[in-house]
């Protein structure tokens, strides 16, 4: 088994609250600077830029394609693919629930920004990323599980948008494959606690502004960077293991 | 007044007509879909009013004893979730109101929230 660094959670110009500059070859390049070997790309309900993240890192680093998923209920959820198609189709199904966007919310939420590999603006996301999809926390972990994907709890730690503020608990047979914890300076973890649930714990930056990528990551202790040693190591198979840096 | 009083003043649809309500007077009223805020902030023994239609609606009105959930905008939780209300004894309603116009008339029979 060897050790890599993976930061899980982070947005690129397409969620309606990341930084411009959060292109895929600037986050690639981020995220080498890092020292990780792993990262998914987890736009808000939109795996769009998943693909041409995965084509600015090559084989330099291996980029998961991802999704934060926003259910009715409001809380986050990311979802965890073997591939940018897979993503792309769970995307798909969510973003159908989405209302179209309007001048006054592009004003206030930014241009949701489609980008090439290379970095340059492809498209505009002409649905509204920010906003709840129709999907409740079951039926939204059952599309990521249908799409072959992992289910995570998001930033469970923090007092919005997380599975623990909107439900008042953590619902212990909802079907998540993990957790991730919020981390940054001065921000409890409290890691040791959701590590109660017999779920493996992630720390994540959440990262929206490049200077973030790579401030908070988990160590997996697995053979290879890819989905499924990633998947095998959330289970704590062979042991393989997975652990808050 | 007692929980089923209240839900007869408001012509509330029942959906667990299985619970018999308590009979003590309800002690209050809150509304919020955010659970965690439920759970620290909602009176014992007083009445809910949400949108939020998990599961955990039920585990966390036994944690906080309330008296009954009223889901607003017609909302009905899945049979699981009604399920488990009945096994937990908590009366659960319906109403096409919005939980504004819910809480302006439980507040005109004189509830009140916590901090009032």
């Amino acid at each position: 088994m060897k050790q890599f660094l993976a930061d899980l959670h982070i947005h690129t110009a397409l969620s309606p609250c990341a930084a411009e500059d959060m292109t895929p070859p600037a986050i690639v390049q981020a995220a080498l600077d890092s020292g990780l070997a792993m990262i998914a790309i987890c736009d808000h309900n939109s795996a769009g830029n998943t693909a041409a993240t995965q084509a600015a890192a090559g084989d330099r680093l291996c980029a998961l394609a991802g999704m934060e998923l926003t259910t009715a209920e409001e809380v986050h959820v990311l979802g965890l693919f073997p591939d940018a198609a897979r993503a792309s189709a769970a995307a798909a199904e969510v973003v159908a629930t989405l209302p179209q966007a309007d001048a006054a919310y592009y004003e206030r939420f930014g241009p949701q920004q489609l980008m090439g590999a290379d970095g340059r603006v492809l498209g505009f996301e002409r649905r509204m990323l920010a906003v709840a999809s129709t999907f409740e926390l079951s039926a939204a972990i059952a599309l990521i599980h249908r799409h072959d994907g992992v289910a995570v709890a998001a930033h469970v730690n923090r007092p919005s948008f997380s599975v623990v503020s909107q439900l008042g608990m953590f619902p212990p047979d909802a079907g998540f494959d993990a957790i991730e914890v919020f981390s940054a300076p001065g921000f409890p973890s409290r890691a040791a606690e959701f590590a109660g649930h017999g779920l493996a714990v992630l720390s994540s930056s959440d990262s929206h502004f490049l200077g973030d990528v790579g401030s908070a990551c988990s160590v997996f202790e697995m053979r290879a960077p890819t989905f499924e040693e990633l998947r095998l190591a959330m289970r704590g198979a062979d042991g393989r293991a997975v652990r808050c840096a | 007044m007692t929980v089923t009083e209240l839900a007869a003043k408001l012509e509330l649809r029942p959906l667990t007509p299985q619970v018999t309500p308590s009979t003590e007077q309800v002690t209050g009223g809150y509304v919020s879909d955010l659970l965690s805020d439920v759970l620290a902030n909602a009176p014992r023994g007083g009445v809910l009013v949400t949108v939020q239609v998990h599961l955990n609606v039920i585990a966390v009105a036994v944690h906080a004893e309330l008296a009954g959930v009223i889901f607003a905008l017609d909302r009905v939780p899945d049979e699981s979730v009604r399920a488990k209300a009945v096994a937990e004894g908590i009366p659960l309603y319906t109403t096409k109101e919005s939980a504004f116009d819910v809480a302006g008339r439980l507040y005109e029979f004189g509830l009140r929230g916590p901090r009032a």
